[in-house]
């Protein structure tokens, strides 16, 4: 600007002599700020570059990331509670590979890039022994891709989306029995199982637009039209949705035999209400997830209108798989006489199966364990779980049901709870 | 048949608590320019209030908001007089930044407080409708409706027949005239912005009953009704409702003929519309753009 | 002044810290997880530098901002996968969506001024995340999409993710600071100031708003291309949220909008703050309250940011002696100059006598009421080309409200304007002002936080884009400018602060603002109020000199002796109307124009002092 220049000249001479002074302060400055990035500059081995043997004595260290505040703190607070679980008791019997465990949580607050500097941090920078999956599809999308890029093995307790395992990864582990369009095969089974007669002939199939609950319901209604059951309605609804009047008034007035909804959990609720107002009782009711929050699920319907409602679940606290049942004791001791959330389980689940590949190993050698796991079936409190090569499960969830107040496993016959399932579902109360 | 009197008839009930909501920011932003981003945000911390209210002692939670609303003119005022009126002065944009930090404050103070679950309060008639011939009108949104429109005339009577509400109009169509005949501005404003957020004890009272909510849920509420006000005109009471009962009917009409994941985006869709050929709103004024 | 000096500091300090980031990975490259920090911290400072663009420089916030990364990385990582190629290559792609999407949505709601903007973008960005769910053909809807990992080594990981972030970063302060030195940029700046005013110096305001939010779109989208790749998996939810905005109103905010490194510094500060709560802060933190709090605290105690709120301080403890008005400057100066356009219209002037005198505007039974105070009633006049006609007439009569009819500042309810047969009631202020229609304000308006001479070389004269982005910091519009203050005598002020000037002299830089326009006609609102008295004369003969050179006056003073020495003819304006019109002298005697001053109950005074009437004029209009 040519004002300047003239200002500067006009100004008093004390301008002039500032110049100097200004050099100096650049030079220091950028002598700071080479310091500084000296400072920031830790030199250290290639991310390839295997680290040293630890001494026997040093704890495992497990690192991990949790949603535990956020859109899904709830699922991430009991993942945390059942990996802690599984830590106390692991270390109550020796630890692993002779050494303590010690886990290393932080906390994405359910956001995809802090979930990628976390699983960054603890793989390259804090050189982690192990890691454990973290909760929901959304973050395990890009989580896990910071673990293949690092070829370090993946278990997570959720996200068994399809997509997840349509990448190729290597390294990948699903530590549930099934992915999200199997899940309900079980159900379907038992269908197939009734006399024609009983079987629904209608059936109605909303969703919510959630990549674990569409696929669920989406599968169920290609294997039951395959089965001759006549689909009446079939609507995907926003996660937000809050009203569900309009699904409701729109079902009632085709009465379908079977409703089963992709729900998560509020939805679920809020179905079953606009149904009641409507005085609209479905022979056969079909919900994922929300029937499986226990007392939340009944005190929100009433637990009368719990009466006969079906879901899949991976795990059932009755169940009697191996360690299951001092699962739930040490699970009980450590929260105050608490029933384990099924979040809480897949965690446990999850950190069985790296414990099993360790020490079946004897080291924490990433890739002695990936193929460990591809070659063997480890048990687990959800029985035993093995996968594809794309790390999807090759098992089955239980199909559960609510009876007189109580949830009992009512599929497959050799983990059932009960002989009887309430078939067709009662009115409401 | 059936169906379209039904979704009319949602529609309307929907659209009046829509109104009820969308008035305290119009009130607003008619008298001191402001967008009061936070009012959603306000709505859900009533909202889970009411909730909590109504657990502990088992009231009524559209009768509570006897209890909410004066709770929440006070809250306003005092709101007003310790953080909005420090940037009065400053331009426009600053306070729409600074009440979307407090309505961000305030949901993490829920988050922190009472947990990122969805709640909702459900009174003995919660399930119950009416039935008008073969139409059936949910109790909830009835006895919300008819809240909102008692609220909607006791707002209108105070704007037009009590000396505070004269105040506040002339305040609002031209401060220094409303100044020169003895209406402190200053105390006028924090009046008018209290009862702008008077509105969202009984909104969200009624918010508590009508919806599950969590403490993010505000978003969908403050981008609704920021869309109500700006489709009926920005300031404009008239013109909000106007606009609140199209948007919920629209909404409602979408929902049962079109499903219900393009109900939102009509909402937006028919502002944009409104705006592409009338960009001042329904009923907004054309801006008069003074020399001095 | 110091705000000079520091320009070029800033630019040094900037430098370095490019230096540092650049040879970071050169020094220390086998660390992925800072250098993932760092170039989060990267793609946050583009979000906010271009955010910059609209928020900062035209003072139209946009809360939904982070709508263009998502739009890029959807764009990008769709196409990718459709043709088989590596999501950088498309890289631009998601910039020109994010840039479309912009103009459209712009071209809807950016057409008045005002509050709908902020709130539209709130509304599109959660309109996107549903489009996105709901077209699952395109985008997967909430299954969300997969990309393949990064082709290359594990080693270098996030390396190449760190460069090309750095480098888009580099590039968009480079835009910014390019789009800040043009007319493009001041106009923006107008536009924040006082758009009102803006649009009476030939700023077209829709268009410039509309071009500037589309401009700040560009590098986001390309940015959530990359973006994409790094993330190896969209989805809508993530790609949409709300907090994504926040982060970068926060940012912006707290390192300075409206500045050029501001939005930088606050997103590294907010990256970093950020980061360290994650890492030290433990589980229970919540990151809502934690920005809500952070954004508010910024609002209430440090508004004007980091950046402008240190150079205040280095200002107050080096101040810098300002300077007075180069009176003698002024007063020695030689005959004022004007463009092309005026000796044009003089050599034809002369060429041609019967133009002289013709027609220039022309007021047609113009009426303009407020509710029931009728301001303007059904009034006429006439402008004749190359004169300075007066227009005077008591407080309220209505002449401030038609200027505003005749700029443009305001609809008349009835009757029609025509400008050399041309009928300009119906354009807008801007238009007006390209046809040659210039004016200055009763109360100046000036655009207090840009320099005198940023304040000078704003106003277009004409609607040319290349008119629009030519450089208005050097070069012949700059020079112009300097001209212009000359004639004035505030050459020295040029890069001072306009909010800091004295009242007269901020009148003087508003007129210089008019000249800028090259007008033909202008309307001159109350010239001498504030001036002092030897000033006031070489204010008159610069009018004068215009005139000469072709330039019509219409100019109010309540000044009477001023009036009647420098206009004829002068017009008499009362209760809305013209009462009176007619060479001064003839004025000055008319009993309907003293009985409109004085009202009815004057009586002369009996000894004969005609001067009488002089005097209280005198009087009246003394200052």
């Amino acid at each position: 600007m040519t004002a300047s220049s003239s200002a500067r000249s006009l100004a008093p001479s004390g301008t002039r002599s500032n110049t100097p002074r200004r050099h100096s302060r650049i030079l220091s400055l950028t002598a700071v700020a080479a310091v500084g990035v000296m400072v920031l500059a830790a030199c250290g081995a290639k991310p390839s570059e295997k680290a040293a043997a630890a001494a026997p004595t040093k704890p495992l260290v497990v690192g991990i990331s949790l949603p535990l505040t956020g859109d899904f703190s709830q699922p991430g607070g009991e993942a945390k509670r059942g990996y802690e679980v599984w830590q106390t008791m692991v270390n109550a019997k020796g630890g692993v590979l002779g050494r303590q465990v010690q886990l290393k949580i932080t906390d994405d607050a359910s956001n995809q890039d802090t979930v990628v500097s976390d699983y960054t941090k603890l793989i390259t920078q804090d050189k982690v022994d192990l890691v454990l999956g973290t909760f929901s599809s959304l973050l395990n999308y890009p989580a896990s891709a910071v673990a293949e890029k690092n070829a370090m093995v993946f278990v997570e307790p959720a996200g068994g989306a399809p997509k997840m395992f349509g990448r190729g990864f290597k390294d990948l582990f699903f530590a549930q029995p099934a992915t999200a369009p199997h899940q309900a095969d079980v159900f379907v089974n038992w269908i197939k199982s009734l006399p024609e007669s009983e079987r629904p002939k209608t059936a109605a199939y909303p969703s919510q637009d959630d990549p674990f609950a569409a696929p669920v319901i989406q599968s169920m209604q290609k294997q039951l039209e395959a089965l001759g059951v006549k689909t009446v309605f079939s609507s995907l609804y926003p996660a937000d949705t809050t009203n569900f009047q309009t699904i409701a008034s729109q079902m009632a007035s085709k009465k379908p035999d079977l409703i089963a909804q992709g729900s998560v959990f509020e939805d679920g609720v809020g179905l079953v209400r606009s149904l009641k107002q409507l005085n609209y009782s479905p022979k056969m009711l079909f919900q994922t997830s929300a029937p499986g929050n226990a007392s939340q699920y009944s005190d929100a319907v009433g637990i009368a209108n719990t009466e006969g409602v079906f879901y899949t679940v991976s795990w059932n606290e009755k169940a009697t798989t191996p360690l299951n049942t001092e699962f739930v004791a040490a699970y009980a001791k450590a929260y105050a006489g608490a029933v384990p959330a099924e979040d809480a389980a897949d965690a446990f689940a999850a950190a069985q199966i790296l414990q099993a590949a360790t020490t079946a190993v004897g080291s924490v050698d990433q890739t002695k364990i990936r193929d460990w796991l591809h070659a063997n079936k480890p048990q687990t409190i959800l029985g035993p779980l093995s996968w594809d090569k794309t790390g999807a499960p090759l098992g089955q969830f239980l199909l559960a049901q609510w009876q007189s107040g109580t949830v009992q496993v009512a599929a497959p016959a050799d983990v059932a709870t009960t002989k009887t399932i309430v078939n067709p579902k009662p009115g409401w109360k | 048949m059936t169906q379209l009197v039904q979704a009319l008839v949602l529609g309307l009930l929907i659209g009046g608590v829509y109104a009820l909501m969308a008035s305290g920011l119009a009130l607003i932003f008619g008298v001191m320019k402001i967008i009061n981003i936070a009012q959603g945000a306000l709505l859900i911390l009533v909202a889970m209030f009411t909730w909590w209210m109504w657990r502990e002692t088992g009231i009524d939670p559209i009768l509570a908001s006897v209890v909410t609303t004066p709770l929440m003119f006070g809250f306003g005022w005092i709101l007003y007089r310790v953080v909005i009126s420090r940037i009065r002065d400053q331009s426009a944009s600053m306070s729409v930044l600074l009440t979307f930090g407090f309505a961000l404050v305030v949901e993490g103070v829920l988050n922190v407080v009472a947990g990122n679950k969805f709640r909702s309060a459900t009174p003995s008639y919660f399930e119950e409708s009416f039935r008008v011939g073969s139409v059936s009108l949910p109790k909830t949104q009835v006895y919300g409706f008819v809240a909102a429109v008692i609220v909607l005339a006791a707002l209108y009577l105070v704007l037009t027949r009590t000396w505070t509400g004269r105040a506040i109009r002339a305040t609002s169509q031209n401060p220094s005239g409303a100044a020169l005949v003895g209406v402190g501005a200053a105390g006028t404003a924090a009046l008018a912005f209290a009862l702008g957020t008077a509105t969202t004890g009984v909104g969200g009272s009624i918010l508590s009953v009508l919806y599950p909510f969590f403490p993010a849920s505000h978003y969908d509420w403050i981008s609704r009704l920021l869309g109500i006000v700006v489709l009926g005109g920005m300031g404009s009471l008239p013109g909000a409702m106007v606009g609140a009962l199209i948007l919920g009917l629209a909404e409602t009409l979408t929902a049962t003929y079109g499903g219900l994941r393009w109900s939102t985006l009509v909402f937006y869709l028919v502002i944009m519309l409104v705006l592409l050929f009338r960009p001042q709103g329904l009923f907004g004024a054309k801006l008069r753009e003074d020399a001095a | 002044m110091s705000r000079l000096r520091a320009i070029p500091r800033q630019h040094l300090v900037a430098g370095v810290c490019l230096l540092a980031l650049l040879l970071y990975p050169v020094i220390n490259p086998w660390q992925p997880y800072p250098q993932g920090v760092m170039l989060l911290g990267f793609m946050l400072a583009i979000q906010a530098s271009s955010w910059n663009i609209i928020s900062g420089f035209a003072g139209y916030i946009s809360l939904g901002h982070s709508m263009f990364l998502g739009l890029g990385s959807y764009t990008v990582a769709i196409c990718a996968l459709a043709w088989g190629v590596n999501p950088l290559w498309l890289m631009p792609l998601g910039g020109v969506t994010a840039v479309v999407a912009a103009l459209l949505i712009g071209s809807v709601v950016l057409r008045t001024s005002g509050h709908a903007f902020v709130i539209i973008t709130i509304a599109m960005l959660l309109a996107a995340q549903i489009l996105a769910v709901n077209f699952k053909g395109l985008t997967q809807g909430s299954d969300g999409i997969t990309l393949e990992l990064p082709f290359w080594s594990r080693d270098y990981q996030n390396i190449p993710f760190y460069y090309i972030f750095l480098g888009l970063l580099v590039l968009t302060v480079l835009y910014t600071a390019w789009i800040r030195r043009t007319k493009f940029g001041t106009g923006l700046i107008a536009i924040r100031e006082d758009e009102g005013k803006a649009a009476s110096i030939g700023v077209n305001t829709t268009r410039f708003k509309i071009v500037g939010y589309a401009a700040s779109a560009f590098f986001i989208g390309v940015a959530g291309g990359v973006y994409a790749y790094y993330l190896t998996f969209l989805n809508p939810v993530g790609s949409f949220a709300i907090l994504g905005s926040v982060v970068i109103v926060l940012a912006a905010l707290t390192g300075g909008k409206g500045t050029l490194y501001g939005p930088v510094v606050g997103a590294f500060i907010v990256q970093l703050a950020s980061e360290a709560a994650t890492v030290y802060g433990g589980s229970s933190q919540t990151r809502v309250l934690l920005f809500g709090a952070a954004l508010v605290a910024v609002v209430l105690f440090m508004p004007a940011g980091l950046l402008p709120t240190i150079e205040a301080r280095w200002r107050k403890r080096h101040p810098v002696t300002i300077e007075f008005t180069d009176q003698a400057g002024a007063l020695g100066r030689s005959p004022a100059t004007t463009r092309e356009r005026a000796l044009e219209d003089v050599a034809q002037a002369v060429a041609d006598d019967l133009t002289q005198g013709e027609v220039l505007l022309e007021v047609r039974g113009a009426s303009k009421s407020f509710g029931g105070l009728v301001a303007v009633d059904n009034a006429s006049l006439t402008v004749r080309k190359g004169t300075i006609t007066g227009l005077i007439g008591p407080n309220g009569s209505g002449k401030t409200t038609l200027f505003n009819l005749i700029t443009g500042g305001m609809a008349a309810d009835s009757g029609e304007i025509y400008l050399e047969g041309q009928r300009i009631d119906k354009m807008p202020p801007w238009q007006r002002g390209h046809l040659g229609l210039g004016r200055t304000f009763q109360v100046t308006r000036l655009f207090k936080d840009m320099t005198v001479q940023e304040n000078v070389v704003a106003p277009l004269p004409d609607s040319r884009w290349r008119t629009m982005f030519a450089d208005a910091v050097s070069g012949h519009e700059a020079a112009r400018a300097g001209e212009l203050l000359d004639i004035v005598g505030l050459r020295r002020f040029a890069g001072e602060r306009a909010g800091d000037l004295s009242y007269g002299q901020q009148k003087l830089v508003e007129l210089a603002q008019v000249l800028m326009l090259e007008p033909r006609l202008i309307l001159l609102d109350e010239p001498a109020g504030g001036v002092n008295p030897s000033l006031l004369g070489r204010l008159t003969e610069v009018i004068r000199e215009l005139n000469q050179r072709g330039i019509t006056f219409l100019v109010v003073e309540h000044n009477i002796p001023l009036v009647l020495e420098l206009c004829d003819p002068v017009v008499v304006f009362s209760r809305g109307r013209s009462i009176a019109e007619g060479p001064p002298g003839t004025i000055r005697e008319d009993p309907v124009v003293l009985d409109a001053y004085l009202g009815d109950d004057w009586r002369p005074v009996p000894d004969g002092k005609a001067p009488n009437t002089v005097q209280t004029a005198n009087q009246m209009g003394a200052r």
